[in-house]
């Protein structure tokens, strides 16, 4: 550990922890204040005051048309869009590790079919199989999240079989199937350690455009929730004359969040392989 | 030759199972497409004669046949709402939605890999670092964000440019400007740290000890770099064709995107179904055609 963090881990570091700090503040909030996290989630509406100015009538970025304070529609998209992409990307990882090992180490059968599975997503458009999944399940938080995995294992699990692949022949994986570890030991004790650190950098970034492709779908009308960032710029947009403000601070948000994980991950990407990075 | 062809016949099974894949999602789609179009107070009558008219009334595998020919020669139903065949209005829609995707992908292959070769040539220098900081900012915003954006300083605050509507050039340049600029981002990494990678190669030592300039050494190194930066452009094509779709919608012009998003909204399953069949195979073709380039450029690759 005597290698120098460098600087994007720090800046993303910051930057990540601050939002995590306001999603956090924000659930106790609605939790202790509002009574529950769930359902009176929502900001509360106020038509006689919409599209208030940042600044004025104590609205600190103004309101949307619904006269929803926009720090708040801020705040309950962060949840929102970290919960979904959190658990999305955890999700998907787990899931591209055990078949990447499995693409590995398992029969034919299950090499070639999970070979013509990955490709087979790899290949599709991933907004197209995502819309297709969702006209399947509908459009709720769990058919959102399910969409969301299957077009991002895929992924996870190509890395997962490369860098399997790679440590399955190393010495000490051989000295430990020779004293007889059973496979499943074998699998989580001395496989997936190896492999998370590669993970790690790969979730990170994994997060960033799982943001992304949520507030897309959440854009076209086909997020989850109405809480999704992409909601509620697809609101935005038609009052741009009007309230420019809000396109404004909810690009801002989102990209100062974006910009948070993309620099943790590239960070982290170079601090693991020196090699690669210039 | 034969690798190609292997490769071709490899393309067309994928194609085959991607078809499969979606005549079967749609299928296991909860809730009759007859009866929403129909209403809920429609007469079993109707409906039973309606569904009679859409094919739905035959057994499955009959349906998956008829609806396998109707992939290859091209027919794909009529739409539920706009009483057109799927087949016209794709050909009406695609027009713009070719023009935005070629462009985008050709301006932004051309700026994104000559600023990311230039950067890395003069790595750590004063363009290195800004543009991997503007390219890093870029990349954050997405489409969707970017755009209003850009309508925004464009045309609220400057006026220069016109927004919606898809008459002429001056039209086109926001929705192309929306659609280069996280592209170009992408490939200016990817062009920059691939140019990196290999100018520590031994074969460049050779080459500079052989004495040649830096604009030769640069040429070659350049077209090394060409294959990965297809390969990402491939990559890219779901992420552009996704983007497209999106540009269309918030500029308003009439494209695949738009047909798809209207197609979501009404629950018109024909034209859904022909917009994704047809993106994908537009899709494969093009990667199809990416692999075969790469396998040209550099016979490393095998085709």
């Amino acid at each position: 550990m005597s290698k120098k963090m460098n600087k994007e881990i720090k800046i993303g570091s910051i930057l990540l922890s601050s939002y995590l700090l306001w999603a956090v503040a924000w659930l106790i909030y609605s939790y202790f204040i509002r009574g529950s996290i769930t359902a009176p989630y929502f900001p509360v509406t106020d038509m006689t005051k919409e599209l208030v100015f940042p600044g004025s009538e104590g609205f600190i970025l103004g309101t949307d048309i619904y006269g929803r304070s926009v720090v708040e529609i801020l705040s309950a998209g962060l949840a929102y869009s970290l919960g979904v992409s959190l658990l999305v990307s955890l999700t998907s990882a787990s899931i591209g590790i055990i078949i990447g090992y499995l693409s590995v180490t398992g029969s034919n059968i299950i090499k070639i079919g999970s070979d013509l599975v990955i490709n087979l997503i790899f290949i599709f458009p991933s907004i197209l199989i995502a819309i297709m999944v969702m006209s399947v399940t509908g459009q709720s938080f769990w058919g959102l999240v399910f969409a969301l995995v299957i077009t991002g294992w895929p992924g996870y699990a190509r890395i997962a079989r490369g860098e399997t692949m790679r440590i399955i022949n190393l010495t000490y994986v051989e000295s430990a199937r020779a004293v007889g570890v059973p496979e499943l030991r074998l699998f989580l004790k001395v496989i997936v350690p190896s492999i998370l650190p590669l993970m790690m950098v790969h979730i990170v970034l994994g997060v960033s455009g799982v943001i992304i492709s949520e507030a897309a779908l959440g854009f076209l009308g086909l997020g989850g929730s109405e809480y999704s960032w992409g909601a509620m710029l697809s609101i935005a947009k038609t009052v741009l004359l009007e309230a420019p403000y809000m396109v404004i601070t909810l690009s801002a948000v989102m990209a100062g969040l974006i910009i948070g994980l993309n620099l943790l991950g590239d960070g982290l990407r170079d601090y693991l392989d020196p090699r690669k990075s210039f | 030759m034969q690798e190609s062809l292997k490769k071709l016949g490899y393309s067309f099974f994928t194609m085959f199972i991607a078809v499969s894949a979606i005549f079967i999602v749609l299928r296991a789609t909860p809730g009759d497409p007859v009866e929403k179009v129909l209403g809920a107070e429609a007469k079993p009558e109707e409906i039973v004669k309606y569904r009679a008219q859409l094919g739905l009334d035959q057994p499955i595998l009959i349906q998956y046949k008829n609806y396998l020919v109707g992939v290859v020669t091209g027919d794909m139903g009529e739409s539920l709402f706009k009483k057109q065949e799927v087949k016209t209005l794709i050909s009406k829609h695609m027009g713009p939605t070719v023009v935005l995707a070629f462009i985008s992908v050709g301006c932004a292959m051309f700026l994104g890999t000559f600023l990311g070769i230039i950067a890395g040539f003069k790595r750590a220098g004063v363009f290195d670092n800004v543009s991997r900081i503007i390219s890093l900012i870029f990349l954050s915003f997405p489409i969707f964000s970017l755009a209003p954006i850009l309508v925004y300083i464009f045309s609220v605050k400057l006026g220069i440019l016109p927004v919606s509507e898809w008459s002429g050039v001056k039209h086109s340049i926001l929705p192309l400007i929306t659609l280069i600029i996280p592209l170009s981002a992408v490939l200016m990494r990817v062009s920059r740290n691939k140019l990196l990678e290999e100018a520590g190669e031994p074969w460049v030592q050779v080459l500079k000890s052989k004495g040649l300039s830096e604009m030769q050494v640069l040429k070659r190194l350049t077209k090394v770099c060409l294959p990965t930066i297809l390969n990402v452009v491939a990559i890219q094509l779901s992420v552009v064709l996704a983007g497209t779709m999106i540009t269309e919608t918030i500029f308003d012009i009439p494209g695949m995107g738009m047909l798809l998003f209207e197609g979501i909204q009404n629950r018109d399953y024909p034209v859904v179904q022909g917009v994704i069949i047809y993106s994908t195979i537009i899709y494969m073709g093009v990667y199809f055609i990416v692999d075969f380039c790469n396998s040209k450029i550099d016979p490393r690759i095998q085709a």
